[in-house]
């Protein structure tokens, strides 16, 4: 009980610190002109304008969400470090590990929150423009939230070892490679060479198969979905992320702060 | 060594290495050893990279030691419990500056368990008691070095600590707040509180400190009293005029480059133990006396003798 206090205590300071930066705003108020653009976009086309607009709508909602994933969540521990906030913080009687996942629950929740507010002006933007808003669509927005609660565990990973700069290079690689890994299979299964095969396995087994949280089809298609589309893809999500929280802590243990 | 109720800190063949490079390893610390009794404030004395900030934060859990055990309250520093019981300012401190006074105290008192109706009164109570209740609802990122210098005290007390570990306590304060910081260091002890109180400043020790240890080179060179230690680096300047040539050359010989003449004036540093003898000797033998300046050597001065008696 002690312990989910403490984390909720660091996670509590996490989005109050986001919730007062005024960049993460500045980077809002983009998503949000972008996501309005798709209004632009769509007026260039004479066939479906709707599945147009919601698609920009969607990716931006997307690649603005894993941006921020990536350069605030390489960023937790090492402002902590580098501002050294963490010789307080660890001075007092909290695990090295509820210090991390508190860090890692707050930007996950500043960031469902962003997410939040963009489809709110996804939603307005859609009624505006006369495309119909359905369950799909909110499952395709509850899913870039897993998928940016594991990019954000990515992160966390990688900023537990390496530099700022490293972590964001790893992270957007992961990101990237990420949503090419079912096709890299479905290729390399079809390929000459063994090695190939091993590899393109190997890769969809290892690195998260982001494509697993992409319904924006299903969304902008209104294609019937299965509880299983939602059920699995999340508890896969937050298995995984959990698996990088692991591997972060357990870096983050052996750390010297000095 | 047998385990004793009064010693809160113990300290024995601290070691740590640091790996500067992939292949290279760097000994910072060579087997530190001391220990803390219950209750009194106790001085970790030393220059700029002796092993001071190194020491504390091994003692902090911030650091992992090399080899070698410390114990806090008699808990291995690696337990995290303990520190409930335990308080910490780090060197030049930075804290979030987005928050106000009353929310970063408010912060650190959630993450040590502080329960709620306890909390508001514990920050008002610590907020005046280090002069910052006017700054409770400023943002940290308006203080001054020193408000953050008490803010920070505060957020080591916030939970009520049996042990407050200070590093560099007076650094970047004005001597009106360095008093406030003595006064509320020897308030902390009047109620049974340990202090350990890490600094390079000598006039802090003496005003403050029941015992001390000294570090240099990763290396303990003393640990006692900080008195026997100021009593042999306390000198005076001594400045005559008419001194009679065989007592001249009597000192000159006793004193070397330690005696200075400039035409009729001599000056001589010396200890002052010897003031007495030397000054009635020489006016009994018709010199007269400018000046006796009581001269205080600095705590890097003894210290390099010492490094220097310990090399010999």
């Amino acid at each position: 009980m002690n312990s989910l206090r403490r984390i909720v205590a660091i996670a509590h300071n996490t989005l109050r610190e986001a919730v007062r930066n005024r960049v993460l705003y500045a980077l809002l108020f983009f998503a949000v002109a972008l996501i309005g653009t798709g209004v632009l976009l769509s007026t260039l086309s004479y066939v479906e304008r709707e599945r147009i607009l919601q698609d920009v709508g969607l990716g931006a909602i997307r690649v603005f969400g894993v941006l921020l994933a990536i350069f605030v969540g390489i960023g937790l521990v090492h402002r902590e470090v580098d501002r050294r906030t963490i010789f307080t913080i660890l001075s007092k009687p909290i695990s090295r590990s509820e210090f991390l996942v508190g860090k890692y629950l707050g930007l996950v929740l500043t960031l469902w929150l962003q997410i939040g507010i963009m489809a709110l002006v996804f939603v307005a933007v859609s009624f505006g423009a006369g495309a119909p808003i359905g369950a799909g669509h909110a499952a395709a927005m509850f899913l870039i939230g897993v998928e940016v609660a594991v990019v954000v565990a990515v992160a966390l990973l990688f900023s537990s070892f390496s530099t700022p700069m490293l972590a964001a290079f790893f992270t957007g690689s992961v990101w990237l490679i990420g949503h090419l890994t079912r096709d890299l299979r479905a290729r390399g299964a079809h390929s000459d060479s063994e090695g190939t095969r091993r590899v393109t396995e190997w890769l969809y087994h290892t690195l998260p198969d982001l494509e697993a949280f992409d319904l924006t089809l299903h969304a902008s298609h209104q294609l019937p979905l299965a509880a299983s589309d939602l059920w699995l893809p999340l508890g896969y999500g937050f298995g995984y992320a959990a698996l990088l929280l692991l591997g972060a802590t357990l870096l983050f243990q052996r750390r010297d702060f000095r | 060594m047998a385990d004793r109720p009064d010693v809160v800190i113990r300290v024995e063949g601290l070691v740590k290495d640091f790996r500067p490079g992939f292949f290279r390893t760097r000994r910072v610390l060579h087997g530190v050893s001391f220990e803390v009794r219950r209750g009194e404030v106790f001085g970790f004395v030393g220059p700029n990279g002796a092993g001071k900030t190194t020491t504390l934060k091994t003692l902090m859990g911030l650091i992992r030691p090399t080899a070698g055990t410390a114990q806090v309250l008699g808990r291995d520093v690696r337990e995290t419990e303990f520190r409930r019981h335990v308080g910490f300012l780090p060197e030049a401190p930075y804290f979030y500056d987005y928050l106000t006074g009353a929310e970063f105290l408010r912060f650190y008192a959630r993450v040590c368990g502080v329960a709620g109706r306890a909390r508001e009164g514990r920050i008002d109570t610590l907020l005046a008691a280090v002069g910052l209740a006017h700054a409770r609802d400023a943002r940290l990122r308006t203080y001054s070095k020193g408000m953050l210098q008490r803010v920070g005290i505060a957020q080591a007390l916030v939970h009520d600590p049996q042990v407050v570990f200070l590093d560099e306590p007076m650094s970047g304060l004005d001597p009106v707040g360095r008093k406030e910081i003595r006064d509320l260091i020897l308030k902390l002890q009047e109620e049974g509180k340990t202090v350990f109180m890490s600094t390079h400043i000598l006039s802090d020790v003496e005003m403050l400190c029941d015992r001390v240890a000294i570090i240099a080179n990763g290396r303990i060179r003393y640990e006692g009293s900080p008195h026997p230690l100021l009593d042999e680096g306390e000198e005076a300047d001594l400045v005559m005029t008419g001194i009679a040539a065989e007592l001249g050359e009597e000192l000159a010989s006793r004193y070397g480059s330690r005696l200075r003449g400039i035409g009729e004036r001599v000056e001589l540093r010396l200890p002052q133990k010897d003031v007495a003898d030397v000054l009635r000797r020489a006016l009994a033998e018709g010199a007269e006396l400018v000046s006796v300046t009581p001269h205080r050597a600095s705590l890097e001065s003894i210290f390099l003798d010492a490094i220097e008696e310990k090399a010999e």
